[in-house]
């Protein structure tokens, strides 16, 4: 019975150790935000000049703003599009289909540093370079093909006597997408919405090649692009990176538990 | 192709919506079957499709991004005996033997979290907290840690150690930098996947091999580990999947692929090949190869889940 409870100690020990492990960037993170420069490197001391010199060193609300547009425009295609493809691979015959559903899956295997060289250059022969429309177009296409999967999988399981009972009432294929398929997908929606939004938000490559001028670009790449010019100070630079943290943070704690099940729903499971 | 249908026999379209229609019905069908996938063909024929088939004939050119000259496989050619190209693979060979760490850390912590710990649900949370956080400030914090004047030389000095180290000041430090960060990060992702994998094993097996004596590690050695091949398999492709192709950013903020190329990875060295010296061609040819790596990753991945009668 002791042996016992003292094990069971040692496994909450180690686990309080391992949390310790990945909590410590947070804190450390936001401990030196509120430090100036000197502070920093003295160790000593706490103020907000950091954070106010944050805001005059880079245009936060613009480019949080710039992340949303650009993040919230992509998840909602790709939502529309994979929802879309996801009904007609799971419940209608057409030609084509399956080899159609095989290049999709075939989408997911293309790493997108193989691509980006022509997409940028095709999407700044179009003139698309520095504004919203190249870089959403990018990151919908990148999130569309695991999107389409997820629904096809997740309309798979909605059974076909609820499109035949709607088809027999007279009901169109895009009525029943809209009023039978669709609200039963809620769940499917939402774990993909959040799976893309962290995704889109967290990304740098597109961002820094597709939206370059300050005014356009997302807060990730902002953050970035302090960090990599190397004469910005510190302290700064951690609050930006704290600023640019908060939303997909704040989308993890909402939505954990879609998220956990998008994971496991890509085991094919 | 063909071999792709081999690897996924499921036919998506095989379940019929309404069996035994007339002709105008089943038009009507396989008519609003094509106009509902219309949006995700054209998404990716023009945004994917096209830029890969691009790259390959790219890859045979030499190229500024306005006008080409076909080389052939000289790309490739060069691209093989050029040693900075085999420094980078070699990047991507260490990152491959982190793996390993990647894998077995979270799946002793699952196992110890699987043990109807007190509190286990906050433990779940902090440690599948890095999901949420990007690359570009993971960087910039694990850039801190490692730097001269970092976190880890403070420690060291508080620990009485006299120990003085910069990591990313020299080439294999610094990979181990970038590698101990990316298995950080991994591990919540990784934790949740063995998670859920014991949940799925019978219960009464635990109690079995505890009637019968086994110890922890007997139990996690000879039971947890064989019953979670399929978990593990997929964990470790994820997470080869994701060092090859999703630490770009990580890279870029915390070392920019130096000192010299001892952080480059291929698909850092891809894009330092075209958007900083502008050799769209040759860096085509790297992304052709890196393609060919992830693309043969994931048809094994597709036969080893199918192998399990998936």
């Amino acid at each position: 019975m002791i042996a016992g409870r003292l094990r069971r100690g040692a496994v909450f020990g180690i686990l309080c150790l391992v949390v310790v492990v990945m909590l410590f960037p947070f804190v450390y993170m936001a401990i030196v935000s509120f430090r100036s420069q000197d502070q920093f490197i003295s160790g000593e001391g706490f103020s907000l000049d950091s954070w106010a010199a944050l805001f005059d060193t880079l245009p936060v609300a613009q480019q949080l703003v710039n992340s949303m547009v650009v993040t919230v425009a992509a998840v909602v295609i790709i939502l529309a599009v994979s929802s879309m493809a996801g009904y007609a691979f799971a419940k209608l015959r057409f030609p084509g289909s399956a080899l159609i559903f095989i290049l999709i899956l075939a989408g997911m295997m293309i790493p997108v540093q193989s691509i980006i060289i022509p997409e940028f250059v095709n999407i700044a022969q179009v003139g698309l370079i520095n504004q919203y429309p190249g870089a959403i177009a990018v990151y919908a296409a990148l999130g569309t093909p695991l999107g389409t999967y997820l629904m096809t999988t997740y309309f798979r399981g909605v059974p076909t006597e609820l499109v035949e009972a709607s088809l027999v009432d007279g009901a169109s294929y895009w009525q029943i997408f809209r009023k039978v398929m669709l609200p039963l997908a809620v769940p499917a929606l939402v774990t993909i919405a959040v799976l893309q939004f962290i995704q889109i938000w967290d990304d740098l490559l597109i961002g820094l090649l597709f939206l370059q001028t300050p005014e356009v670009r997302t807060i990730t790449v902002g953050v970035a692009t302090l960090q990599s010019a190397r004469v910005i100070p510190i302290p700064l630079v951690i609050a930006g990176s704290l600023v640019s943290a908060m939303p997909a943070v704040v989308v993890y704690l909402a939505f954990q538990r879609q998220l956990i099940s998008g994971l496991t729903l890509g085991m094919g499971k | 192709m063909s071999d792709m249908a081999a690897v996924r026999p499921a036919n998506p379209g095989a379940r019929r919506a309404v069996p035994k229609n007339t002709g105008r019905l089943r038009r009507a069908e396989q008519r609003a079957g094509l106009l509902f996938v219309l949006p995700v063909v054209v998404v990716y024929t023009v945004l994917l499709a096209l830029p890969i088939a691009q790259t390959f004939w790219y890859s045979l050119t030499e190229w500024n991004g306005i006008t080409s000259t076909f080389l052939g496989l000289d790309n490739y050619r060069r691209l093989f005996n050029d040693p900075t190209f085999w420094r980078v693979v070699l990047n991507n060979v260490m990152l491959l033997a982190a793996i390993p760490f990647a894998i077995l850390i979270p799946l002793l912590v699952a196992f110890l979290l699987n043990q109807k710990v007190y509190g286990w649900r906050f433990f779940r949370s902090v440690y599948f907290l890095p999901t949420a956080i990007s690359w570009v400030v993971i960087g910039i914090v694990a850039a801190r840690l490692f730097a001269a004047r970092g976190f880890l030389n403070g420690l060291f000095a508080a620990l009485g150690l006299d120990i003085r180290t910069d990591m990313l000041a020299s080439e294999y430090t610094a990979m181990l930098a970038v590698i101990i960060t990316f298995i950080w990060s991994v591990f919540g992702t990784n934790t949740i996947i063995f998670i859920t994998g014991m949940a799925t094993l019978d219960r009464d097996v635990y109690e079995a091999a505890r009637v019968d004596g086994a110890g922890a590690w007997q139990v996690f050695r000879y039971l947890t580990i064989p019953l979670l091949t399929r978990f593990i398999q997929f964990a470790f492709i994820l997470t080869l999947i994701t060092g090859f192709t999703a630490l770009f950013s990580l890279i870029f903020v915390m070392t920019t692929g130096g000192p010299g190329f001892g952080t480059t990875t291929l698909e850092f060295y891809v894009y330092q090949t075209a958007f900083a010296n502008g050799a769209f061609g040759y860096a085509a040819a790297i992304g052709v190869v890196l393609f060919a790596i992830v693309f043969t990753i994931s048809i094994i991945q597709l036969r080893l889940l199918r192998g399990r009668g998936e």
